[in-house]
């Protein structure tokens, strides 16, 4: 026949049009969904922003009709950390699945203490996982502080849009601490081999997803006031 | 399926069409929305002109396109093969532009319609609060002190600009033939504007609500009286006054409440502050000046409701031989005095003006209709039913069986009461005697 | 091979663990066709279901002041026929065919994820349930297919009425949105050589176009139902009155999913008509790149219009000038695609079959469906228009004229392709002549109870108001519907065992799935064919009538027209196993995942009732269930 596609049986499995793997495009197509998902929860957070009828807000102090005086809520420093953190977290990212990739390289002669690092998938998967695990710490700090300062997502508009809009981004990053942990665990069964490049491609491809969320979500409900 | 046939149903088809319109020209349509009642909806109707005219020549074309197309290319034995064409530029280019134009011809005096009826309202216009309500309309006329439910009283000839907001879930505010709705927004305040035509003196016009709003949302109706600015001075002169209240009973003997006449009527009515700024009334005293109401034998036949009384599980059972022996004056201490409060807890959620003010310091507590002068209002309930005393018995009786989801709660002794709070509450409930004489009573508030 | 898709077996056999036959091969099925005819038995299910409501609220209606039903009920009918027939009728019934023709029209074996496609499948029929079943209970949704906040929040809506159909739309989220990222997918990455996006047939153009718009409009939803989740269940402000919220909010989030979901709704039965029209007049669809492009403007048009379904909410003037011009430029391709469908025509041969008379159906109808837009498009005449029955005519013009009548028109075309047996003719004439008179009957009038001032969703109307003619003839074209309805049913039931045997190409078609037997073996292409237009069976069958015009331009692929389309006859009914063609296992995992989707729903109306251990027990087994069941879903090999 025509062309060697339409014989080979186990070569047209895997025929593809672009080239690339179906879970590839299928990533950015849920990566595009996603952008509508955070999308709405910050412009509903935008929207309230300044609406709520009691304090305690962001960034303004506020005294309740019975004399309490509540300081403005964020605190932006420590915010900052745990942004550093997570930011951070995408270079291991990085650095974790060029290891990955590549691990069939021809090693150099002398194998340096460096090589071995930037090498060793295991340390850069289980630091991305890390990062993201002290993020989420963070997070949780930061919650149970802003309860003890008495906002909760039940207290006002600001309270329930923020604690939202947070709380989703938190569980992407939760969803993506799991999913590193499982492709850690797998290199330790295992070994991650270049044939495995592919899934944690499309691991990274979400965890820098969720990571540029959250720079969108530091600079329009920490930073700009 | 033969040839002929497509072409008989088509063109019976096209006879119905023909015969819907004709029926539509021979018929009253108490609430078209094609009038010149008011300079908004001319503004509209105008644009509903153009924009039907315009669609009435797309649609022809197009259809007739369609019809001739298929006819004349319908399969013929024997004929050659179609030519296979993929496009023409020019063609696809022409019935893009095309469109464009006749949109462009919609447009223009589109925006301009919507810049100028959204302008602000002109100096000098009656300003009239509409205030949703699950499911019945609070009417307030900020300028004259009056506030009244269901039936709005416009005068010709003036702006009336509507501040429109709700108390609970959105609804949406129209009278067809006046102009377009505007929905009522919680939390916000819309305005809408317009004038009716001086030509419009002595005409009642249908209105209704148009957001969902829940289970009554059909049951959510209203009138607009249009009348000359006289006689709506008039009335609103008298809306304000405080209600005409009948004598209490002389004696606790006549009434059917067990004696417990710990505050006296007279002593109540000057010992207590009323709500609202002007001095109550005498009591027993009928308003000085009788304020004009539209007359009853006005109304058209589209705008007395025709709501039946509802029938099986639902069927209220009144009486109707004991509403000849209604006593105003005992309905009036029934309403009236404190200690009846637990029967006939009125003025919880109702503000009589002058009347013991109850728990409600001022209109905004109120959650049910201001009923100072219930009587003088054609409809009621939102403008599903009737003013009159069988109605209104029922009502009283059992209003959520009257009208679903109804907030106000069941009074009837011996109706099933739905809401366990309420039947705490209300140990017992009103026997028809005594909602006889609070119909009564209520059909005195003129 | 051929029996089983031809007759789709209900009814319980020896179920055969993965076998092709009985109910449980159709629970573990993951092979596309199959899932399409399940998707097509379940809408169709729930399209007479919802015809059902609509039928009792038309009775209703006849006369003013009429009460066969409460008002709850009511409300509840005509919310459930709304959420029915947008999620649970038209958006499966276009589903069904993504799932049975993409992969066919592009050459492919099956979609990308075929578990997953399973997956879609369940999740939309247990949730379709989970939305339906409480109508008998009279405890089905009441807030409109809207849902409008604040009557939606618990303040008003004290019921577990609400939370039915905040939950159900959440669960067939999930189910559209599994879908959809699978479909961009499959037709992203799937295409046979040759098969250029420029050479897709208009059908898998419109699907595509539609996986975008769901891909995109989806979240929205999925968050404004979020918000309103947590305002009902943890007390958050996001639709409370008392602390301030906007209840624009909500309409804001609605109708930015709200308006794509039109096009949702409405460009599959454009492609669909696209494959029709040219098939029946034997021409090339005019203006193919015309074609497309004006779906993709209607699709991302489509998100700049939500507005309009909000001009009497007071935005302003500057917002309704906006929304007023975005709407009307939306009306050119819209008119473009018109104009298209009839050149195609000009100069065919026009053969009146069922499906060609649903296709010229649709173009007449939506039409005016059209028309009816444009005049609500402008703000100052929609305050005449918008929540009336003008409204409700115009979007079942467009809806019922437009995807219901493209969808039947599919449904006539493609039953040989699926079942190997053609629906019958003469039946299907008079389910067109019915269902068309009927609906015209049906709505046309509404254009006038509407306009002489008929408010929408009205449980009863009162007497005098001018309205009785017009409601009384909309009921009696329901009754026509209904009967048109119902020679159908016969017809599809009757056919699929006793109709006409189909040939491959049962009508004369040009494009890949017509070349492949009816119904197509499990494998679908034992050869991926090769394509080298956008006609390749034209170009093959009658090389007389095409000679000299190419259907698409020639490119670099130099074949002859022998390979343009693979040769069945020399499979002779081979399995995929004789072929060597690896298939995808059959499995339970995907059904028993949606399950687990569904109870951790459930288990939120125990914490409505006031339950919370329950409610957590509930949640948490469906959590456990699910993520055991992915777990073995993704460690057990696909093929």
């Amino acid at each position: 026949m025509a062309t060697a596609v339409a014989h080979e049986p186990h070569e047209h499995a895997h025929y593809t049009t672009t080239g690339l793997d179906h879970r590839k495009i299928a990533i950015w197509a849920f990566i595009g969904s996603e952008c509508m998902l955070f999308a709405s929860l910050i412009s509903t957070y935008l929207i309230y922003k300044g609406r709520s009828i009691v304090g305690p807000f962001p960034h303004e102090a506020w005294t309740s009709p019975d004399g309490h005086v509540f300081k403005p809520i964020l605190n932006i420093p420590v915010t900052s950390q745990s942004t550093f953190v997570l930011l951070m977290s995408s270079l291991a990212m990085v650095l974790a699945l060029a290891a990955v990739e590549n691990r069939n390289k021809p090693k150099p002669a002398r194998i340096t203490l460096g090589y071995r690092i930037l090498s060793s998938s295991r340390l850069w998967l289980g630091m991305t996982a890390l990062m993201g695990a002290t993020f989420l710490g963070y997070q949780a700090f930061e919650f149970t502080s802003f309860v003890h300062e008495g906002l909760t997502i039940r207290t006002n508009l600001f309270g329930s849009s923020f604690f939202t809009l947070t709380g989703f981004h938190g569980a992407h990053v939760t969803v993506g601490v799991l999913w590193l942990l499982t492709l850690l665990a797998i290199d330790f069964k295992r070994g991650l081999t270049p044939k495995d490049a592919l899934i944690v491609d499309i691991c990274a491809l979400y965890w820098h997803f969720v990571d540029v969320v959250w720079i969108a979500i530091f600079t329009l409900v920490y930073l700009i006031k | 399926m033969s040839q002929k046939r497509p072409r008989q149903l088509a063109s019976g088809v096209c006879i119905a069409m023909v015969a819907l319109v004709l029926v539509a020209c021979g018929q009253q349509y108490p609430n078209t929305t094609f009038t010149n009642n008011t300079d908004f909806n001319s503004d509209i109707y105008a644009l509903w002109n153009r924009l039907l005219l315009l669609g009435t020549i797309v649609f022809v074309f197009v259809e007739a396109l369609l019809l001739f197309t298929v006819f004349k290319f319908r399969r013929r034995e024997g004929a050659p093969a179609p030519r296979q064409t993929h496009g023409n530029a020019s063609l696809e280019i022409a019935w893009t532009i095309i469109p464009a134009l006749i949109l462009a011809m919609i447009a223009v005096p589109t925006v301009k319609t919507i810049w100028k009826t959204q302008a602000p309202a002109p100096a000098g216009a009656i300003v009239v609060q509409v205030i949703g309500h699950q499911w019945w309309w609070e009417f307030r006329y900020p300028q004259y002190g009056v506030v009244t439910a269901n039936e709005l009283y416009l005068p010709v000839g003036r702006t009336a600009s509507f501040e429109l907001t709700t108390r609970d879930v959105l609804h949406s505010f129209w009278a067809p033939q006046l102009g377009g709705k505007r929905d009522l927004i919680t939390n916000h305040t819309n305005l809408l504007w317009y004038t009716p035509r001086d030509s419009l003196a002595g005409s009642v016009f249908n209105g209704f609500c148009t957001e969902y709003c829940g289970s009554s949302h059909a049951n959510m109706r209203l009138r607009v009286y249009t009348v000359t600015p006289a006689q709506f001075e008039s009335w609103a002169a008298h809306q304000a006054n405080p209600a005409a209240l009948s004598p209490a009973p002389a004696a606790a003997v006549n009434a059917p409440v067990p004696a417990k006449p710990a505050v006296n009527t007279a002593s109540l009515a000057g010992g207590l502050t009323p709500p609202a700024p002007p001095p109550p009334a005498p009591v027993g005293a009928v308003a000085a000046t009788e304020g004009y109401v539209f007359p009853r034998d006005k109304l058209n036949a589209w705008n007395v409701p025709m709501t039946p009384f509802p029938t099986g599980s639902n069927e209220v059972k009144f009486d109707d031989s004991l509403l000849a022996q209604g006593d105003a004056a005992r309905g009036h201490e029934l309403v009236g005095n404190m200690a009846n409060m637990s029967k006939a807890p009125c003025l919880t959620c109702h503000i009589i003006k002058g009347e013991y003010p109850g728990v409600l310091k001022n209109d905004d507590m109120a959650k049910a209709p201001n009923l100072t002068h219930f009587a003088t209002r054609h409809t009621f309930a939102g403008g599903v039913y009737n003013t009159d005393a069988r109605t209104l018995a029922r009502w009283v009786k059992n209003a959520p069986h009257m009208k679903p989801g109804s907030l106000m709660p069941t009074l009837g002794l011996g109706e099933y009461n739905p809401d366990p709070l309420v039947r705490k509450i209300m140990a017992t409930g009103l026997d028809d005697r005594q909602i006889a004489d609070i119909v009564a009573y209520l059909m005195s508030l003129k | 091979m051929a029996t089983t898709a031809a007759a789709p077996a209900f009814a319980p056999g020896k179920a055969a663990e993965y076998g092709t036959s009985g109910v449980w091969s159709w629970i573990t099925t993951v092979d596309h066709k199959r899932i399409g005819a399940l998707y097509l038995y379940t809408a169709l299910f729930f399209f007479l279901f919802g015809g059902i409501e609509a039928g009792i609220i038309r009775w209703q209606l006849a006369l003013p002041n009429q009460h066969v039903v409460s008002a709850e009920m009511y409300n509840q009918l005509f919310t459930m026929h709304g959420t029915t027939m947008i999620f649970l009728a038209v958006m499966p019934l276009s589903a069904a065919f993504f799932n049975f023709l993409i992969p066919l029209q592009i050459g492919a074996r099956d979609v990308a994820f075929p578990r997953l496609n399973a997956f879609s499948y369940w999740v939309y029929v247990l949730g379709g349930l989970f939305m339906t079943i409480p109508i008998f209970f009279n405890a089905a949704p009441n807030g409109g297919w809207f849902g409008y906040a604040p009557l939606t929040t618990m303040q008003f809506s004290g019921g577990l009425n609400i939370d039915f159909w905040v939950m159900g739309l959440q669960i067939l989220g999930i189910s559209s949105l599994a879908a959809a990222f699978n479909f961009i997918t499959t037709i992203i990455n799937m295409r046979a050589p040759g098969m250029t996006l420029m050479r897709m047939p208009m059908f898998t153009w419109m699907a595509f176009v539609v996986q975008f718009l769901l891909v995109l409009a989806f979240p929205v939803i999925t968050i404004a139902l979020v918000f309103l989740l947590f305002d009902r269940f943890f007390g958050t402000n996001f639709y409370a009155i008392a602390a301030g919220a906007d209840p624009l909010l909500w309409q804001h989030l609605f109708w930015v999913f709200g308006h794509p979901e039109v096009y949702i709704l409405i460009l599959p039965a454009f492609g669909l008509v696209s494959e029709i029209l040219p098939t029946y007049s034997r021409k090339p669809l005019f203006g193919y790149n015309v074609m497309v492009y004006s779906g993709i403007m209607i699709g991302f048009l489509g998100f700049g219009v939500w507005a309009h379904h909000m001009f009497s909410v007071g935005m302003g003037a500057m917002a309704d000038t906006i929304f007023a011009l975005t709407t009307m430029l939306i009306g050119i391709p819209t008119g473009v695609k018109i104009f298209n469908w009839i050149a195609t025509m000009w100069g065919g041969q026009i053969r009146f079959t069922t499906a060609m008379k649903f296709g010229i159906g649709l173009v007449g109808l939506f039409t005016i469906g059209g028309i009816s837009g444009v005049m609500h498009s402008s703000p100052p005449a929609d305050l005449q228009q918008t929540d009336t029955y003008f409204i409700v005519a115009h979007f079942h013009y467009v809806l019922f004229g437009g995807s219901i009548m493209g969808i039947f028109g599919g449904i006539y075309h493609y039953f040989p392709k699926i079942t190997g047996r053609y629906l019958d003719e003469k039946l299907g004439s008079w389910h067109f002549w019915i269902n068309f008179i009927g609906m015209n009957l049906t709505f046309f009038p509404m254009h006038y109870s509407g306009m002489l001032g008929m408010p929408r969703r009205v449980y009863t109307y009162d007497s005098g108001q001018g309205w009785e003619t017009f409601n009384l003839m909309s009921s009696i074209g329901t009754v026509l519907i209904v009967i048109g309805t119902a020679i159908f049913v016969v017809n599809f039931l009757r056919s699929r065992k006793h109709g006409a045997i189909a040939p491959n190409d049962a009508w004369g078609a040009g494009t890949l799935e017509w070349s492949i037997p009816s119904p197509p073996p499990d494998y679908n292409f034992a050869e991926i064919p090769v394509v080298t237009s956008r006609y390749p069976l034209w170009d093959l069958k009658s090389p007389d009538k095409t000679a000299g015009i190419a259907h698409s331009a020639p490119d670099s692929l130099t074949i002859t027209d022998a390979h343009a389309v693979p040769m069945h006859e020399e499979t002779g009914g081979k399995t995929a196993a004789q072929l060597g063609i690896p298939m995808p296992f059959p499995t339970v995992k995907p059904a028993i995942a949606a399950l687990a989707i569904i109870v951790m729903f459930s288990g939120l109306l125990f914490m409505h009732v006031g339950k919370f251990s329950v409610a957590m027990a509930v949640t948490l087994s469906g959590a456990v269930l699910f993520v055991g069941t992915l777990y073995a879903w993704l460690t057990s090999p696909l093929e």
